[in-house]
């Protein structure tokens, strides 16, 4: 399994974790056992330097910030085009980039009401995204 | 050595090749293309330059990797200290800010800084792959995220909170191609109506192409001087008085708010007061235009204006020469060009011209203090540099 439409790293512990819960229908984040920040999508280190983090379960409803119809892709993502990429904030104030679909561009609004949703892109793939609730 | 840390230091060189699609040349010879005529403008001093700054932001347009160490050879400083800095698209700035200080340590009392990219050899596609490896390829890239589409995300949540128009991001395109058409060193050199821009495809809703700059091929060069040599190898030095800097988060959704790039803020705010100056001071303005939106934003960010009040200040052509505070009289990324590593540097060209009062049909008149301000990505860097005469 490989996160997303197209990926250029390796796979880590920390993505196939995720990929796994995600399946499942849990959006999980790391927060860090020391100073208690939340990480969303998960990292293995906080950026205050410690490498001890725990996972947690984020909330999946939110509402939409911003959004972009991407009409000219890049070579990699031509056959998706054209998609809308949104940044949705969360119940706990997270915030998160991710496509939106189940929606045409005159009823997609900043501030409307989304929920984060597993999306099977293709058996290789996964990735989560927004939909309206 | 004579060294002290309150000398002034300053441009007494410029050099800048015709930005463009050049398929006539590699990159090397767009770097020799803008360095001639640098160290001619320095007194023909290539013997004195005693180290070299070169900006490169990415090999894999070009295909040559380690682009520093042949355009250092191919203009003639083979055996001098030379590196290379990389800021993506904020590169040129801070070879200009690492060449400040070097001289300012003492290590070296003339700089040549040179700053270059090829874009336009590969297809619009391809380059916007290229760029858009340079977001988070873990969490970003995965899903398509291009860089007009970065500020597409900017520009919605700019037009919800304030009410900023399509019309007026237009307008920024209307007056940097004005400019731009002025310019001999410019990529696209030609104007456009407003109906023009407003109707132009749609690239990433809300921008469309004339929100977009130009994906150039182009060089720009600058010699650096202490103030002491500067005033031998030029009569009218610019000098560079006041520098700010600042780096943000990688990821976009991890930025405290969509509708300013907080970079620019401290950036701006650490060199207005390094010049003692406030921005009421500047008579022109070179700021990163990569979308019209960064352009209004720019316009917030340096306290040009209020917060939200950027397109305003373009509809009321606050930012033509003869308003409030002229910006992008060379025709901006938009119009002149965006090749990465060279821009920031040809920022620098620009108001050295404009504070000598050589930039001819774009001259904003007998000015003393102007402002270059150059974003990386799209925030992950800012440099600010203050000129005055």
């Amino acid at each position: 399994m490989r996160f997303g439409y197209v990926s250029l790293l390796p796979k880590t512990e920390t993505e196939t974790k995720f990929m796994e819960e995600l399946k499942n229908n849990r959006l999980m984040g790391t927060r860090c056992k020391k100073c208690g920040t939340k990480h969303l999508p998960p990292r293995a280190h906080c950026t205050c330097g410690s490498g001890e983090v725990e996972w947690y379960e984020a909330p999946k409803r939110g509402k939409l910030l911003t959004y972009t119809i991407v009409a000219f892709p890049p070579e990699s993502m031509t056959k998706y085009a054209p998609y809308i990429i949104a940044i949705a904030e969360l119940e706990d104030g997270s915030k998160l980039l991710a496509h939106i679909t189940e929606v045409t561009p005159k009823n997609l609004k900043v501030s409307m009401q989304v929920q984060v949703v597993p999306h099977q892109i293709s058996a290789e793939r996964i990735a989560y995204k927004f939909k309206p609730l | 050595m004579n060294l002290s840390l309150t000398d002034k230091i300053g441009i007494v060189g410029i050099g800048h090749a015709k930005f463009g699609k050049r398929t006539d040349a590699t990159i090397r010879e767009l770097a020799h293309e803008a360095v001639t005529p640098a160290l001619e403008d320095a007194g023909n001093c290539a013997s004195e330059v005693d180290a070299v700054v070169i900006g490169v932001a990415g090999d894999e347009f070009a295909g040559q990797g380690s682009s520093g160490a042949v355009i250092n050879d191919y203009v003639g400083m083979a055996g001098k200290p030379m590196f290379r800095v990389e800021a993506a698209c904020a590169t040129g700035s801070a070879a200009v800010r690492a060449a400040w200080a070097l001289i300012k340590s003492g290590l070296a009392q003339v700089v040549l800084v040179i700053g270059a990219e090829t874009m336009a050899q590969v297809s619009s596609a391809r380059a916007q792959e290229l760029m858009a490896r340079a977001g988070d390829t873990r969490w970003e890239y995965p899903f398509g995220v291009t860089f007009p589409s970065y500020y597409a995300l900017m520009a919605t949540a700019h037009m919800h909170k304030y009410g900023t128009t399509r019309e007026q991001m237009s307008m920024i395109s209307v007056k940097n191609h004005k400019y731009g058409a002025l310019n001999p060193y410019a990529h696209l050199q030609r104007e456009v109506t407003l109906e023009e821009a407003m109707k132009s495809v749609t690239i990433c809703h809300p921008l469309n192409l004339y929100d977009c700059c130009l994906i150039s091929d182009g060089a720009a060069a600058v010699v650096m001087a202490n103030e002491e040599k500067a005033k031998k190898l030029n009569d009218t030095p610019v000098w560079i008085t006041g520098l700010g800097a600042a780096s943000g988060e990688m990821m976009i959704s991890e930025r405290p708010n969509l509708i300013s790039i907080a970079a620019s803020r401290i950036a701006a705010e650490q060199a207005y007061k390094m010049a003692s100056i406030t921005p009421d001071n500047i008579n022109v303005a070179l700021v990163h235009d990569c979308f019209s939106i960064a352009e209004v934003i720019a316009y917030e960010d340096l306290s040009f204006c209020k917060k939200g009040e950027g397109g305003k200040l373009i509809q009321e052509g606050q930012t033509y020469i003869g308003g409030k505070i002229p910006v992008n009289v060379d025709g901006g990324l938009k119009s002149k060009g965006h090749p990465l590593g060279a821009t920031g540097v040809s920022m620098s060209v620009e108001i050295t011209r404009q504070l000598r009062g050589e930039a001819g049909p774009r001259q904003v008149g007998n000015i003393e203090v102007g402002l270059s301000h150059n974003v990386g990505e799209t925030g992950q860097y800012c440099f600010v540099h203050i000129y005055t005469r």
